[in-house]
């Protein structure tokens, strides 16, 4: 199961050169008023999306870069922002 | 042929109205469970609902071990449940499961992995599991092919031995509860999907499927590594789990040269002769979230090269089929079974991770008095959902063979 991903300084390389980061929650939760049940939203739960999800990685034996992007997760492709979550 | 008409181990019947509970997904968790809901309960006004065929997802993937050597105190007594209820299901639904109890072999290939074993087969034992702890010569003796030399990898201290364990025909399980639902009234409705979940006021009122509409009052999902994107997709309830494909494999038939399941965490690979004779071996997940299913050249490149260092007569040997299934990873290792919350009357049983196969007879018999009675049996309390919240995760990742989607 080849993957390549788009790396955003080093360009298109093997998947293996990455690691997976999770789901894209958005935006940590503010430290003020944080209950347990919100972040263990954020830090464990999971749409588990059969299709096109936005997710992070990191290009750990490269850069070392941070960042998102859109991957088919039926077909294991990367692909291009769905037009709805622009 | 010669005139006897083919019979059929279980029935297809019409799909009624109403059912008095529906559980989603045909699998060996579904399946336990509504045989279950029949036998102990009286049950019987019980639907499976399956998007494929019986079988399709983890019950006919998985590479079939068993065993009851897991880290905790809560999970030990779970899979030992499971583990002595295959002779009962034997003789019960009258079906030759093929339990082959040859016992289980992890090597160990360091101190600190010895000392990790020590503590398990502490619990195990202490649950009266049988596991002993041998050295490497010990298990050379048991398993000759293997290769105890200082001169590889990973090379091997010792060993967890764990008679009670084994294999257990996977498909012969299928069968034989599909043939047990239909002799206690079960409905199995295969190519069925289940579209949208109803609840009102706060409890499930029906399920809507590909084929209709049905009404009934409890729900439960036992759809394995689909679960969690179902459970979202029609309910909107999140799960701490990531579904990653894992693959498996066996090599070209060959003499009996392995009459234990061995396993190693360090080569990330497991091997047992099936009665054909040939080598099923596996373990490698993938290391981000997919529903492929699909082998990749990465990792049979690498079981090839951890297979031919420890077992080195496999040397030159060919793989004949490779295939790959779903494991739902929860981030502690162990399963969600939980119900009547959020929803009244919904039920779930996922992120058994690789442990589905293992656990599935009883987790169908506890499942199954959850459902017809309504309250948690105390067997499957600690597995609730809300212990992520409550930051009461188990203990279950200081297990010796550990993969999360997080490694």
């Amino acid at each position: 199961m080849a993957l390549t991903l788009t790396c955003p300084v080093c360009g298109k390389r093997n998947g293996y050169e990455f690691r997976y980061g999770g789901e894209d929650k958005g935006p940590r939760p503010a430290q003020e008023g944080l209950t347990p049940k919100a972040w263990c939203d954020y830090v464990h739960m999971n749409k588990c999306t059969a299709g096109v999800q936005k997710e992070w990685w990191v290009h750990r034996d490269g850069c070392g870069s941070w960042f998102t992007t859109y991957r088919d997760t039926i077909q294991n492709l990367e692909v291009e922002q769905p037009e709805a979550s622009e | 042929m010669l005139g006897l008409a083919k019979k059929r181990i279980w029935k297809s019947n019409p799909m009624k109205f109403s059912y008095d509970a529906v559980i989603i997904g045909g699998g060996l968790h579904g399946l336990a469970t509504a045989y279950y809901l029949a036998r102990n309960h009286g049950m019987q006004n019980v639907a499976i609902i399956e998007k494929r065929f019986i079988g399709f997802g983890g019950a006919g993937r998985n590479t079939a071990i068993v065993r009851a050597n897991q880290r905790t105190q809560y999970n030990v007594p779970l899979y030992k449940e499971a583990l002595d209820l295959w002779p009962v299901l034997t003789k019960e639904l009258d079906f030759n499961l093929m339990f082959n109890n040859c016992g289980n072999l992890n090597l160990m290939h360091s101190e600190a992995a010895m000392k990790a074993a020590r503590m398990t087969i502490a619990t195990a034992q202490f649950h009266g599991v049988e596991s002993h702890l041998i050295d490497a010569k010990q298990a050379k003796e048991m398993v000759p092919a293997l290769n105890i030399s200082e001169d590889i990898t990973f090379p091997i201290h010792g060993a967890m031995y764990h008679p009670p364990g084994g294999i257990v025909r996977h498909d012969a399980v299928v069968w034989g509860l599909a043939k047990g639902c239909t002799k206690h009234g079960v409905h199995i409705h295969q190519q069925t999907e289940a579209t949208a979940i109803d609840a009102e006021d706060g409890k499930i009122t029906g399920v809507q499927t590909s084929r209709g509409r049905i009404r009934t009052p409890r729900v439960l999902v036992t759809a394995g590594g689909y679960s969690a994107g179902l459970i979202y997709h029609l309910l909107g309830i999140k799960l701490p789990i990531a579904v990653l494909t894992i693959q498996a494999m066996v090599t070209q038939p060959l003499k009996p040269l392995l009459d234990h399941v061995v396993s190693s965490g360090a080569y990330h690979c497991y091997a047992n002769q099936t009665l054909k004779g040939e080598i099923a071996t596996g373990a490698h997940m993938d290391q981000w979230p997919n529903y492929t299913t699909q082998n990749t050249a990465h990792y049979i490149k690498h079981q090839a090269e951890a297979l031919s260092d420890w077992l080195p007569c496999l040397r030159g040997v060919k793989f004949m089929r490779i295939w790959g299934g779903l494991a739902d990873m929860t981030p502690d290792m162990a399963p969600i079974m939980d119900g009547n919350d959020p929803i009244e009357g919904f039920y779930m049983d996922c992120g058994w991770g690789y442990f589905g196969f293992k656990s599935c007879s009883a987790v169908g018999k506890h499942m199954a008095a959850y459902m017809a009675t309504g309250s948690c049996p105390d067997m499957l309390k600690p597995f609730n959902l809300r212990r992520y919240e409550t930051h009461q995760l188990m203990g279950e990742t200081a297990e010796l063979v550990c993969y999360t989607p997080n490694n």
